[in-house]
């Protein structure tokens, strides 16, 4: 397809926005987020709470459910990591010039299919609950963006500047080491941003397969009509998702290699 | 006229440090996969120690894969090469890398690492400890003309094209050595720029003595770089492999005729010095004198010049015998001298400067301006007739139609000849 | 094997269902892919002369696409209530970052020798803006809303939990009813229709690339 790279580059995972936006985000966002997060527990919890909402909405339980969204999300980014990098240097390895695509194809399903269907599917195959079952599917869904960008970082280093390596007397594993990756870090932290924000969002869904997580809150609000808890488990879920995003901004603006910025 | 000595090149006759070794390729032969030709084909060259050869011949002809087979970069399909007496598809190819300066037209800086982590690289990669690297770093800067205190910590992309084409050259000899690669090092930047870099690389050379391999596809950098110059055709045949003025002088054919383009007699003359050749002497007179007393020196030939002086003997102003018969006074008298050249000019600089006097010659001047003598028209002429004649009677051909040599290989260094 | 057969026995026992829910699932997105085109470019073209303007279009809207669709859907249920109407905002919403962004990447991207001539040649601001500029922007655009309908179709699934259309209600309905006979294959079928009609979909918008660009700006 001959726009494909246009894709990757104007495609909401390969970058994370123009510096400007990004610059205005940094600075804004955690400020409203956490303006609109306090005004919203405040409210909901002076309000008038019956038995219902007293159950749902008290420090305990918001705690709880707030760290088991954490934890899936850290989950599903470590194995992310540990798969969609090691996964992603070695199919961009000049050998397996024919792999690539089947694996880049395979992620793209992944991405493609619905998280929610990717989820129920595995809880009806495994007929387990729990966190992992939550944490697998979600980590699948989640993978693409990392595996892309670490691909598309890779592939897309200077042909000149891995000759100039070579041509010095580095050998493979020192250019890959030294200049490959180095040059790939900012991609690849952009694909760990977008991969953060969807694992944060599909976690909102492991509550459909008793993962848990802030998405029982909104469930809850919805089945039982209580817009007050429902509403806090939305406000909660977005603002987990936003502070999750500005802080992969922030690690995009801290960790890449000093020279490219 | 201990001055007057013969050229300093080729490199082996000069005085130059020699720190570099031989590299011999015998009948290497490169096959892309996936081509019908080969883009080598048998190749065979002799590249003394310490010489800069420049290889050049059109886009496409294989110099870049003929080079990239010294360090392996690109593996020769058959054939053999040794640098310095050992065979390189013995060695460790990084190692041999290693050992080898390498430096292309991208530079190839990486861009994440500053100035100095740059140049340092190979001096790391063989295990150089931390301080020795840092002042190598700096030594290597200097060298090249940047200075470190305001260089070393920047980022490539904070330089501009000349500067990075500099620090490419300190990265290539930073570990010092014996062979330099370079594959069209200079070929992005400005003619200018380019200018200063040539200078500075043949400063470097004299000190250095190194065994550089240089390509390029101008010929004028060549004949201005080369000790030798090897000119490829298609599948890196060698058409010629001589010295400058000898491929200058005598091209081996048609082809190599076309590559080194119009004016090669021109060019012949930025290869010698004027201390090369021997100096005419003109009558002369102090500003002071009597118009009268230098007429009679200079004789009654209608034409005849002369050149006033001052006091500590710079020369003044180009005198005929008309300006004396009409003029009171010598300071006075003619046209100004308005260029000069010196010892270490080329020749070409001298033509430059008898062009523009129109008396017909150029005045050489010495280390202070004193006059030393003139430049004429015959003497150049008479210089390009004789190393034409020069290097036909090497060549065994008769007389001056180029073509007819065979092959125009000179002694040793024999080409593949179809 | 045994399983294949089970399923396709189970497809072809609710063939006009899973059409039915196809045709939604498509046609819900299409339309709200088309609203957010609209959208997305007006709000583009009104922004990206201005740095300021852009960056603001940008974050709010790169924002909007960070909070889970989960979470977005169950905010907006108590204001809009169930079915389409959520349905059709929380997509538009989500669809509106990767095509105002592209528009304002792809206006910014227009030489200005060319806007220049155009101008100089006495094409008003707006013939310059709709016969040169945009269809100079359109190809990246056209990538934008691409990737828009690739994600909406999978957040449309999301949908059916708050009554909205579409094969998501295939995979409630498998989940509800664990345990029984279909309930997996109910599940498979909802996944996979959605991966295929998002393939089908994205074949359908090289077509459309191929026949609206420029053949002078095609790669
Ligand atoms: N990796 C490769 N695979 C296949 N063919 C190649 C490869 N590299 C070079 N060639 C071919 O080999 C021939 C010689 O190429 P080479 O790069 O050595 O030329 P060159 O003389 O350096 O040209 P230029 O002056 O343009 O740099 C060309 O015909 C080129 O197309
Ligand atoms: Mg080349």
């Amino acid at each position: 397809m001959p726009d494909t790279t246009t894709a990757e580059r104007a495609g909401f995972s390969a970058d994370s926005g123009s510096r400007r936006s990004e610059r205005l985000r940094l600075f804004t966002e955690p400020v409203v987020v956490l303006a609109i997060l306090g005004a919203v527990l405040v409210w909901a919890f002076t309000g008038d709470l019956d038995d219902i909402e007293a159950r749902e909405i008290n420090a305990a339980n918001i705690l709880t459910l707030t760290w088991q969204h954490v934890q899936i999300t850290l989950a599903v980014t470590a194995i992310v990591l540990l798969v969609a990098i090691p996964l992603g240097i070695l199919v961009t390895r000049p050998w397996a010039k024919g792999v690539a695509p089947i694996v880049l194809g395979i992620a793209n399903m992944g991405q493609a299919a619905p998280a929610l269907g990717l989820l129920v599917l595995f809880f009806l195959l495994t007929q387990q609950t729990g966190f992992w079952v939550a944490v697998i599917p979600i980590a699948f869904y989640a993978l693409l963006p990392v595996l892309r960008n670490t691909m598309v970082g890779l592939q897309q280093v200077d042909q000149s500047l891995l000759e100039a390596g070579r041509g010095i007397g580095m050998s493979r594993f020192t250019v890959l080491r030294r200049i490959e990756f180095p040059l790939a870090v900012p991609l690849m932290l952009a694909g760990l941003r977008t991969s953060l924000v969807l694992a944060v969002g599909s976690a909102t869904l492991a509550f459909f397969i008793g993962g848990g997580g802030l998405g029982e809150l909104i469930d809850v609000g919805y089945k039982l009509r209580r817009t007050s808890v429902l509403v806090v488990g939305a406000v909660l879920s977005a603002a987990l998702a936003l502070l999750v995003d500005w802080l992969g901004g922030l690690a995009e603006q801290l960790l890449g290699p000093k020279g490219l910025r | 006229m201990s001055e007057t000595n013969t050229a300093p090149k080729p490199g082996g006759e000069s005085d130059r440090a020699t720190s570099g070794v031989e590299i011999r390729l015998e009948n290497v032969t490169k096959q892309y996969g996936g081509q019908r030709h080969p883009a080598v084909d048998s190749v065979t060259m002799t590249i003394p120690a310490g010489e800069t050869v420049v290889f050049v011949g059109p886009s496409g002809c294989g110099k870049t894969t003929t080079m990239k087979m010294i360090n392996r970069l690109i593996e020769p399909t058959s054939g053999r090469i040794t640098v310095g007496g050992q065979d390189v598809l013995r060695l460790n190819p990084d190692e041999l890398r290693r050992g080898i300066g390498y430096a292309i037209q991208q530079v190839g800086l990486l861009p994440h690492l500053t100035v100095s982590q740059n140049v340092g690289l190979v001096p790391g990669l063989i295990g150089w400890d931390k301080s020795r690297i840092a002042e190598r770093t700096e030594e290597m800067l200097d060298l090249v003309g940047l200075d470190p205190a305001e260089y070393r910590d920047r980022f490539p992309k904070q330089l501009s094209g000349g500067q990075q084409q500099r620090v490419g050259v300190a990265r290539a000899l930073a570990a010092d050595p014996p062979v330099l690669l370079m594959d069209e090092p200079f070929g992005a930047v400005d003619p200018i720029t380019r200018g200063n870099l040539q200078d500075e690389l043949m400063r470097l050379q004299e000190e250095m003595g190194k065994t550089i391999v240089f390509v390029t596809h101008d010929f004028d950098e060549a004949v201005k770089l080369g000790d030798r110059i090897a000119v490829l055709g298609y599948q890196s045949k060698i058409l010629q492999y001589d010295t400058p003025e000898a491929i200058l002088a005598n091209p081996a054919d048609e082809t190599v005729a076309g590559f080194v383009g119009a004016g090669a007699a021109l060019k012949q003359l930025t290869l010698r010095r004027v201390r090369d050749i021997e100096l005419e002497q003109l009558p002369t007179a102090t500003a002071g004198e009597e118009p009268a007393a230098f007429a009679a020196r200079l004789g009654g030939r209608r034409g005849a010049v002369g050149l006033v002086l001052d006091e500590r003997g710079r020369p003044l102003r180009w005198v005929t015998r008309r300006d004396l018969d009409r003029s009171g006074s010598l300071a006075t008298a003619g046209r100004p001298v308005e260029d000069s050249v010196d010892r270490a000019s080329t020749l070409q600089d001298a033509l430059e400067a008898l062009l523009t006097a129109d008396a017909g010659y150029a005045v050489v001047t010495r280390s202070r301006g004193q006059y030393a003598g003139v430049v004429g028209l015959d003497s150049l002429m008479g210089t390009i007739r004789a190393l034409r004649e020069q290097y036909e009677d090497e060549d065994g051909t008769p007389d001056g139609r180029p073509g007819d040599g065979p092959g125009g290989s000179d002694g040793g260094s024999g080409a593949a000849h179809a | 094997m045994n399983w294949l057969s089970d399923f396709g026995s189970f497809v072809a026992g609710r063939w006009e269902q899973l059409l039915f829910d196809s045709y939604l699932h498509v046609s819900a997105v299409v339309q709200c892919v088309v609203i957010a085109t609209v959208v997305g470019m007006l709000l583009g073209v009104a922004v990206y002369r201005s740095p300021f303007g852009s960056a603001v279009a940008t974050a709010v809207t790169s924002a909007i696409l960070t909070i889970p669709s989960f979470a977005l859907f169950g905010l907006l249920i108590p204001v809009l209530g169930l079915g389409v109407p959520p349905t059709v905002t929380v997509l538009v919403l989500y669809a509106l970052l990767p095509i105002v962004r592209n528009t304002i990447v792809g206006l910014a991207s227009v030489d200005s020798s060319v806007t220049d001539a155009a101008r100089g040649i006495g094409m008003s601001r707006f013939g310059v803006l709709t016969r040169v500029e945009l269809r100079l922007a359109w190809p990246a655009v056209l990538t934008g809303i691409r990737v828009s309908t690739q994600m909406l179709m999978g957040i449309l699934a999301i949908a059916a939990y708050a009554k909205g259309p579409g094969l998501g209600n295939q995979i409630i309905t498998g989940l509800s009813r664990v345990g029984s006979a279909n309930a997996t294959n109910a599940a498979v079928a909802g996944t996979v229709a959605i991966v295929i009609l998002a393939l089908v979909l994205d074949a359908v918008y090289v077509l459309i690339g191929r026949l609206t660009t420029s053949r002078g700006i095609r790669v």
